[in-house]
Order: C-alpha cells, then sequence, then structure tokens
C-alpha cells in the first residue's frame, strides 16, 4: 500500500515580508497553505468595507488547509503584522508532496477531508430518511376536513423536517393516491385537507413499524379477536370488570375467549386497568385498530 | 488479514491505535454511540478507525465481515515513521483536519439538537391543543420526534432537559408537564413567524413594551383590581404612577403605550387614536391572562438562543 512512484517534489516557497504585507488576498481565487514561520501574522475580514481583525497567527500556526482539502475558500486577507517569515504551498506544491506518501495516508487525509465537508453540509440536509412516514405523522397532527393553504403546508413542513420541496409534493402525491388526502382548487390557490387525521396517524405508526422490522399490532389480531373487538364497540366505555368477568361476559355473548387471548388483548391496550383490578374498555384504541382493518388496503397502497 | 463471513473484526468501545484498510470483500458496522439505526457498509477502498491511528481513540463500531473479506492494519508506528520523512507543516496540517473534523462533528451535534427543536414544539402544542392536557408520556414524544424528523431520543431528551431549563416544562418521571397550556404554542408561532415570514413576530415585544405591560401586571396586582371576564381595567393615573417604580424612573407616556393599544393587546377608554393625549385616557385594560403568558413568552424567546447555542 506504499506510493510506488516517487516523483519530483515541487518546493514550497518561503519568504521574509514586512509588516503590512498582504501575504493572501481573497480576490486572488489561490488556494494555497501559509504557514507562519517567525513572526506574527493576522486574518483580517475586509468584507462589506469593514476591517475586522478574526485572529492572529503565531509561529507554526497553519491557515489555508480547509481551503486546500475541503475546497472551502479562504475568506480573510492574511496581513503581516510584523516582519515575518512565511512558507506558502501551492496547490501544486502540495498535489506533488502528496504523490510521495503512501496510498493509506493520502485515503486517510482524504476521508477526514471529506467526512468534515459532509458534516458541514449536513447542515443544509434533512436528517429525515423516510420522508413519508415523516410527512404521514405530520398530517396526523393537522385538522381533519380543514382546508390548509398547499404552499403555506409544504413551507412549514419543510421548516420542521428541511426535506426538500420537491420530495414534499411526491409525498403529498403518495398520500392522495391512497386517498388519505384530498388536493383541491380555489381559485389560483391549491388547498390540501387531511380527511382522517386518525388514518394518517395509523399510516404513520404503519410505516414505523416496517422501516422497525416489527409486527404492526392490528395485523396480529385474529379472526375471533376482531369480532371481540367489533363487540367491544357496543359497549359503554365506563363500566369496569375484573378479567374474569370480562372473560365470562364475552363467551356468553358467544365470543369464546381464553385468559391468553385476553391478556393479548389488555396488551394491545384494548383495555385499561382502573380502580381494584378492574378494567374498562378503551374505545379510542379500539377505535384505531378497527380503523386500521378497514382501510388495509389503503395502507398497503393497494388503491 | 483475512476476516471470514460473520467473523467480528471488534466490537465498538475496543481499545485501538490502527487504521483498518478495506482491501477486498466487505464489512458493515454499527454503532450506538453514533445511534445509528442501520449497518454501514465498508466497501473494497474504506477506511475504519482514523482517530483511532490519529487519536488512540476506541473503536466506533462494531464491525463484521458480511462476506470473507481482507483488511490491513496500519498501526501507529508506520505513521510516526511516515511524519518523520515530510516536513514539519504536513502533521501540522494533518493534526488541523483531524481538529477540524471533530470541530464538524461537534457542531453537527449541537445543530442536531438545535434544528429538532421546532419539531418538538410542533407535537407538543398540537398535542396539548388536541388532548386538553398538560402533559405527554416521555416515551410518545420519544416516538414522534423520532417518527417526523429522524430525531433520536437522546437528542429529545437533550431539549427536553435545556427546556426544563428554562422553565418551559417540567419532566417527572416518564412524563413531561408544561407549566402552561398557551406558551408552548405561542412559541411555536413566534418561531414559525420569524422562520417562515422573516419577521419578528407581532408577540415579540420590544423592552419598553414589556416594561409598561409589567406595571400593567403590578398595578393589578397590587392594588387588588378584580378581573371582569378575565380583563383588567387599571386607572391611568394608577399605571402611571406604578410606571414610574416599574420602568426604571421613566415616565408613562402615550408614545410607549401605542405599540401597545395600535397592536391591540391593551385597549383605553376612550378609545385610542393618533391625536389621543394620555391625560385624555382615563383607563387602560388588557387580557389578563394574555399579557401574563406575553410576558412569559417574552421571558422564554431570548433564553431559547442563549440556551440552545
Amino acid at each position: 500500500m506504499n506510493g510506488n512512484s516517487r516523483q519530483q517534489v515541487i518546493p514550497p516557497t518561503h519568504s521574509r515580508v514586512k509588516a503590512g504585507f498582504v501575504v493572501y488576498s481573497p480576490d486572488s481565487g489561490d488556494r494555497e497553505l501559509i504557514i507562519l514561520d517567525e513572526g506574527e501574522l493576522v486574518a483580517v475580514d475586509k468584507r462589506g468595507g469593514n476591517r475586522e481583525i478574526k485572529f492572529r497567527m503565531q509561529p507554526g500556526d497553519i491557515v489555508g488547509v480547509a481551503s486546500l482539502f475541503e475546497r472551502e475558500p479562504l475568506r480573510y486577507t492574511i496581513e503581516a503584522a510584523q516582519d515575518s517569515s512565511v512558507t506558502i504551498l501551492s496547490e501544486e506544491s502540495l498535489e506533488s508532496e502528496l504523490k510521495n506518501i503512501p496510498v493509506w495516508l493520502l485515503a486517510l487525509l482524504k476521508n477526514l477531508a471529506v467526512k468534515t465537508r459532509q458534516l458541514k453540509a449536513s447542515a443544509h440536509s434533512t436528517p429525515v430518511e423516510n420522508t413519508l412516514m415523516s410527512l404521514a405523522e405530520y398530517c396526523a397532527h393537522l385538522e381533519s376536513g380543514h382546508k390548509y393553504g398547499f404552499e403555506d403546508l409544504i413551507r412549514e413542513f419543510n421548516w420542521l423536517t428541511r426535506i426538500p420541496a420537491a420530495t414534499i409534493k411526491g409525498d403529498i402525491k403518495a398520500l392522495a393516491r391512497r386517498n388519505f388526502i384530498g388536493i383541491s382548487k380555489d381559485g389560483d390557490s391549491l388547498y390540501l385537507q387531511v380527511h382522517n387525521a386518525t388514518l394518517m396517524q395509523i399510516y404513520s405508526d404503519y410505516l414505523f413499524a416496517q422501516d422497525e422490522g416489527i409486527a404492526w399490532e392490528p395485523l396480529r389480531l385474529s379472526l375471533p379477536q376482531k369480532r371481540i373487538l367489533v363487540h367491544l364497540t357496543t359497549l359503554d366505555e365506563t363500566v369496569e370488570m375484573e378479567a374474569p368477568e370480562w372473560i365470562s361476559l364475552l363467551n356468553e355473548r358467544e365470543l369464546p375467549i381464553d385468559v391468553a387471548q385476553w391478556i393479548t388483548l389488555q396488551d394491545l391496550g384494548c383495555f385499561k386497568e382502573g380502580l381494584s383490578n378492574k378494567f374498562h374498555i378503551d374505545l379510542k384504541k379500539i377505535e384505531y385498530y378497527l380503523t386500521a382493518l378497514r382501510y388495509d388496503s389503503n395502507l398497503r397502497g393497494a388503491v | 488479514m483475512l476476516v471470514k463471513e460473520g467473523e467480528y473484526l471488534f466490537l465498538e468501545g475496543d481499545k485501538a491505535t490502527s487504521l483498518v484498510i478495506v482491501k477486498s470483500g466487505m464489512l458493515v458496522g454499527m454503532s450506538k454511540q453514533l445511534r445509528q439505526r442501520h449497518w454501514q457498509n465498508f466497501g473494497p477502498g474504506s477506511l475504519i478507525g482514523e482517530f483511532s491511528l490519529l487519536e488512540s481513540t476506541p473503536r466506533e463500531y462494531t464491525v463484521r465481515a458480511a462476506e470473507n473479506s481482507e483488511v490491513i492494519f496500519i498501526e501507529q508506528s508506520a505513521l510516526q515513521r511516515e511524519l518523520e520523512l515530510k516536513p514539519a507543516w504536513f502533521k501540522s496540517t494533518l493534526s488541523f483536519i483531524a481538529n477540524h473534523c471533530h470541530i464538524a462533528e461537534e457542531n453537527q451535534k449541537k445543530r442536531k439538537i438545535v434544528q429538532a427543536l421546532p419539531a418538538l414544539l410542533f407535537l407538543f402544542s398540537k398535542h396539548l391543543s388536541a388532548t386538553g392536557s398538560d402533559n405527554i408520556a416521555v416515551a410518545a414524544i420519544r416516538k414522534k420526534m423520532l417518527v417526523l424528523n429522524n430525531t433520536d431520543a437522546s437528542d429529545t431528551d437533550k431539549l427536553l432537559q435545556i427546556l426544563e431549563g428554562i422553565g418551559l416544562l417540567k419532566v417527572e418521571g416518564e412524563t413531561v408537564r408544561v407549566s402552561s397550556l398557551q406558551i408552548v404554542p405561542m412559541l411555536y408561532e413566534a418561531l414559525r413567524h420569524r422562520a417562515i415570514n422573516k419577521q419578528v413576530s407581532p408577540d415579540i415585544l420590544s423592552i419598553t413594551d414589556q416594561l409598561v405591560l409589567t406595571a400593567f401586571v403590578k398595578a393589578v396586582r397590587e392594588n387588588g383590581i378584580p378581573l371582569k371576564n378575565g380583563h383588567a381595567t387599571v386607572a391611568t393615573e394608577l399605571l402611571k404612577q406604578q410606571a414610574k417604580k416599574t420602568m426604571f424612573g421613566s415616565a408613562l407616556t402615550l408614545r410607549t403605550l401605542a405599540p401597545l393599544l395600535q397592536g391591540g393587546i391593551l385597549q383605553s377608554t376612550p378609545a385610542f387614536d393618533e391625536g389621543s393625549a394620555l391625560e385624555s385616557i382615563e383607563s387602560i385594560s388588557g387580557d389578563f391572562d394574555r399579557i401574563l403568558d406575553l410576558l412569559e413568552l417574552n421571558r422564554i424567546f431570548p433564553l431559547l438562543d442563549k440556551n440552545l447555542v
């Protein structure tokens, strides 16, 4: 893994400069490494007609590394604050030097520079991997049936997630294809309407389960369990009974259930524990499961 | 070195002083520290452990071979030998680049938390308005942050801690409780307004406005003025006296009152117009709870920048 062709190195330039001498000007567009050997240099920001000293360099300090390795232009003018001795490494000189180092060391330098560049660039990119899931979660918090201005909604969602507008529009189409949302036109303006915010929450949960590779709860329900859920929606939510009482009530109504199935339904959150070991049904949770089952084909995208 | 498919090369956290170069095959890495959710691939030419070589940092990833692979270890002694042959600037440049990378990593960590704030406030304010409850389970908010913004649990917790530090909410075991139902939506709206409209939200008040409202609140509280339908009415003379104490000796003038009257935060009797004189105004009134919320919002708003950035 060593560089096998030792090529001729273009040596860096060594100079002595007087106080006030401009060692580097951003107007030059050059990309170079400046090493201070003796004396003192200052980095001056002259943008906007001002003159602000950003930092001072002491012997041994280097400036311009980011401009050479990370392609980030050096924005400051480098001036000698006192008589100084500097070494200037041009792009060509650096390249010739780098041709004489082992491949692994060159790769190490490049890797670090690329990593830094990517980390900086991540400031402007979205951290979201599953953009459709993110949009579904956002829509789950909107008001069902309310008309939202299309562009305003995109702007807000982009601000929250930094997902690009074009991607958001694509995902909106995907939700519309599943009949989760409607897009209407009124004059020149477009509006977006979430038909059922709970359904959006269900879709978001469904995508999350898929992403995590876990079995989604509504799909774990057996046919007898589904029948029990439908029956539970006809009951009063305030009624509280102990587990054996619930089991016998359901069995009396020809909805066979054993202890294991009862525990499953309890784990799924269909029954909530109240006082004195008694349970009442959680209608909201049950409706959630039944809605998920009703819109199964929309969730799977088979509409 | 050959690594057979399925074999582990090293575990996250192992002591290390070498760089690994993948010569052939495919290795995969997972890092709890970097909070990865998926395996990262390391194919031919990939480097693993740059900072182990440069700074002896422990392994960042647990790495195993996804197929039969060949790797090369570069030890610190090899790096040392190379650096001795190079001019002094080379070593400085290498450490500058490594340091720059660390700074970029740190900045990214901080930025992730700052950028996750609007999502947290959005989820919180929507939850509060949908349920009418003043709390949410920590587990629920963690999951929603992951789904909406890919913010992991640890960053969500850090953000909650920061917001707890400025008195916006309180983490009580597995529940987060807000100090006021109104402030979170108001704060979200103020941030949204600033980001989307590129303007300061009308709810963000100048120092003078805040001082006038503080004087108003003190005048109501210290004089036991009763509220009517949530509104308090203070005689102008009383407000002037209170303002003298609250506004560090500055007198209440129509000029200082005008923005609040024009913005509808305070109302005057008779109704304020451009030609009004302070002496002609008998009393000032306002929605007391809204004024308290505005003052709280304006206390928190500048603290956000200070605590987050």
